[in-house]
Parts: C-alpha cells; structure tokens; sequence
C-alpha cells in the first residue's frame, strides 16, 4: 500500500463517514459517490452520517447575514419579475444570453422599416415552456409594438394561439388570436406598454374564436417574462 | 406544526418554486448557516460567497429534500458545510470538489425510524469523540469543520499518511460503536 494507492476501508460504514468527511480520495472517492446515487444500503449509511455529524454545528452560534446578502441573492434567484400565475405554471424559463442575441438578430428585419431602431429601448422575450414544443420569440420596440415569431411548435389541431400580457398582481390581458403564419405583429395597449419591464407574455390554446370569457381557458403553451434587450 | 415540520413545509414549497417560501426559509436559518460558513471559511467575505452558492443549490434542489431521509436542518447545515469547504479547499489549492451528498440521494435514505436512531446517536457525539483515543476526535473535526484532507491531518499529527488513514478509521469505527451503545 503506498500513499498515491489508497486502500479503501474494507468496511462499507467507514467508507460513508470518510465520505461525508470528504476524506475519500481517488477510487474511493468516485466508488463512494456511484454507491450514494445507486445503492439504498449505501445511501443509508451516509444519511446516516451526515445526521451524527451535522452535531459538530450544534456549537456554532448563529450570526445574522448582512442585508446585502439576501438582496443580491435574491436578485440572483429571481433575475426579473416573478408572478404568482406563473409561479403556480411552474413553467418558468430563464432567457438565455443565447436566446437574446437570436432575438436580437432576429429582431431587425421585423422592426423595419423603424429608422430608429438602433436607439430606441427594445424589450424581448423567449415564450416556452416545459411541457409543451411551442416556442416563440417576442420583441417589442418602445413604441408598444411586439413582433413575434414563432420558432417551434405546431398549432392543436381545431384550436387557435391567443396572446396575454400579465402584469403584476393583475389578471392576464388578451393581446388576441395569433395568425396561422410564423409571423405577426401586434400592437400593445397602452397600459401594458408603458410598464413593459413588468409584463409577462403567455400563449394558450383556445377554442376558435379565441377565450369565450376573456381569460385563458386552455393549456398554457409558452411563456415568457419581458426584460430589456 | 414543530421547528421540523415547519422547515419541512418550507422545503416543501421551495421545490414547487415559491419565492415567498424561499424567502421566508431564509430568514429562518441564514443566520444558522452563515454561522457555519464563517466557522468553516472564517473569512466574511467568503463566507457570504459561500452563503449565496448553498442558498442558489438549496433553490436548485429543494424537490431532492423529500427523498433523502435527513432531517431538514441536517439537509440544509450539510450544503452549507460542504459549499463552504468546497470553498476553502478551492482556496489553498486548486479546485477541488467535495460532493454535496446530500443532494445526490438519489436513491432512497433511510427511513425515518433509521433517521431517528441516527439523530439520537448525534446527541452523543461530541461525547464520543472527546472519548475517542489520542488526537481522533480532533482530527475528526478537523476533517469535518476545516476540510483537513488526510495529507494535511497527518501534517499536522505528524505521522505517516498511512498511519494516519488506519489511525482515523480505527476512529471511526470506535465513534460508530460509542453512539450507538
């Protein structure tokens, strides 16, 4: 046995407490981890550990964080408005740099012939979700126009897009019945438009015609918080 | 509802994505965990680096906790600990990861009768280890409270590395058979 070969304890129980301990090295160490992922008896004795030895923090006296901290973690958890709605959909999907730059890209022809494009604020947003394949790229200038365009997904058979604006606190507005082609652009109303920073975009399918009550009525299919470009 | 079940119940709505429970878990035990994280990291500055990465894995994770077994304290205390000794280890030397196990349970812990006996035995821990022959009992809080690797808990015992391995299981095994007398 020399130091760069280290024998694994024979016994299964020590080998989870040097685990825990972050002793484990080497083969142990990746045996130790595949056994916790794959091996109920092995995951056992490690819970069982880390149960003993978490009493080794029983002597440490809570400080209090700086205020600070909470504010930046928070603003790191929750990078832009988070609704309740939203929050229940549990569809929220964080836009990627990538996404942003594709919106960008993808922004200019529609925002043509604008001659101000490069200087107005534009505000954008990639409409997903988790369960369902439609995805669609949002773009709205800051004259309360949002183009769109969708980049996947099919239209249900029998049934039609509509568009919601949803602000804080407030019930989803209907921005209408999406067109069949990949394509569209809406106007906002003005209440929406002026607090677009807030403003998340949702897709729902629903019977022709659109939502009969003015509130969605079937899945939501996509959706998506508004932030700055 | 108990401490337990309340945190429980936190947890709980932390993995459906609720920001009002998260943030209400946090002002629950922060002050718990950062003040681990500044025993482990002693460095404020690093302790609240620390603090925000186990708190973005708690958010991460919170729908892993149910499975697990551990008791919600022991599930939160443990990211804290290994987070911030994956810190410390980052910081004298290059990267080097500690699993966070708790996360990784994936497959079923123990039951809570089997977690129940685990957390009695923790009562008697600190006992045990002060009963634990020779220097053990310190190298197992220096492995556990410092991040000590066994090279650097035998640098500090001077003995041999090897000795200190067998030195330290020997350990264990007399801590396992003293909790649970």
């Amino acid at each position: 046995m020399s130091d760069t070969q280290p024998q694994p304890p024979e016994d299964d129980d020590v080998l989870a407490a040097e685990y825990v301990l972050g002793l484990a090295e080497g083969d142990a160490l990746e045996t130790a981890r595949d056994r916790t992922r794959h091996d109920a008896g092995f995951a056992s004795r490690v819970a069982g550990w880390q149960e003993r030895f978490v009493a080794m923090t029983d002597g440490i006296d809570p400080v209090n964080p700086p205020r600070k901290l909470r504010r930046a973690l928070m603003a790191q958890v929750f990078p832009k408005q988070r609704l309740p709605l939203m929050q229940r959909l549990w569809v929220w999907q964080g836009i990627s740099f990538a996404a942003l730059a594709l919106a960008a890209y993808l922004a200019v022809p529609l925002l043509r012939p604008a001659p101000t494009v490069a200087t107005v604020d534009v505000y954008a947003t990639q409409m997903t979700s988790d369960a369902f394949d439609l995805t669609v790229l949002a773009v709205v200038d800051a004259r309360g126009d949002v183009a769109l365009r969708r980049l996947s997904g099919d239209i249900p058979a029998g049934r039609v897009l509509e568009l919601w604006a949803i602000l804080p606190e407030q019930e989803p507005v209907s921005l209408g019945v999406l067109p069949q082609t990949e394509t569209a652009r809406i106007r906002l109303p003005d209440n929406i438009a002026q607090n677009i920073t807030s403003v998340t975009l949702a897709i729902s399918d629903e019977p022709e015609g659109g939502a009969p009550q003015g509130t969605p009525t079937g899945d939501i299919r996509a959706v998506g918080a508004i932030s700055e470009l | 509802m108990t401490d337990r079940e309340e945190i429980e119940s936190l947890i709980a709505r932390v993995a459906l994505k609720d920001r009002t429970a998260f943030e209400a878990l946090y002002d629950r035990v922060s002050a718990k965990l950062f003040g681990v994280c500044l025993r482990v990291l002693n460095k404020r500055a690093a302790a609240e680096d620390a603090m925000q990465d186990t708190f973005v894995k708690i958010w991460n994770n919170a729908d892993r906790y149910r499975a697990n077994g551990l008791s919600p304290m022991t599930w939160l205390i443990t990211i804290a600990r290994n987070t911030a000794i994956d810190r410390l280890r980052a910081r004298r030397k290059g990267h080097q990861d500690v699993d966070t196990p708790g996360l990784e349970l994936i497959a079923p812990g123990p039951s809570p009768e089997q977690a129940a006996v685990a957390a009695s035995e923790a009562a008697r821990l600190t006992d045990c280890l002060d009963a634990l022959e020779e220097n053990r009992g310190a190298a197992v809080r220096g492995a556990y409270l410092d991040g000590k690797t066994y090279a650097e808990l035998a640098e500090t015992f001077e003995v041999p590395l090897n000795t200190m391995r067998t030195w330290l299981r020997r350990g264990l095994q007399a801590l396992r058979a003293c909790m649970q007398a």
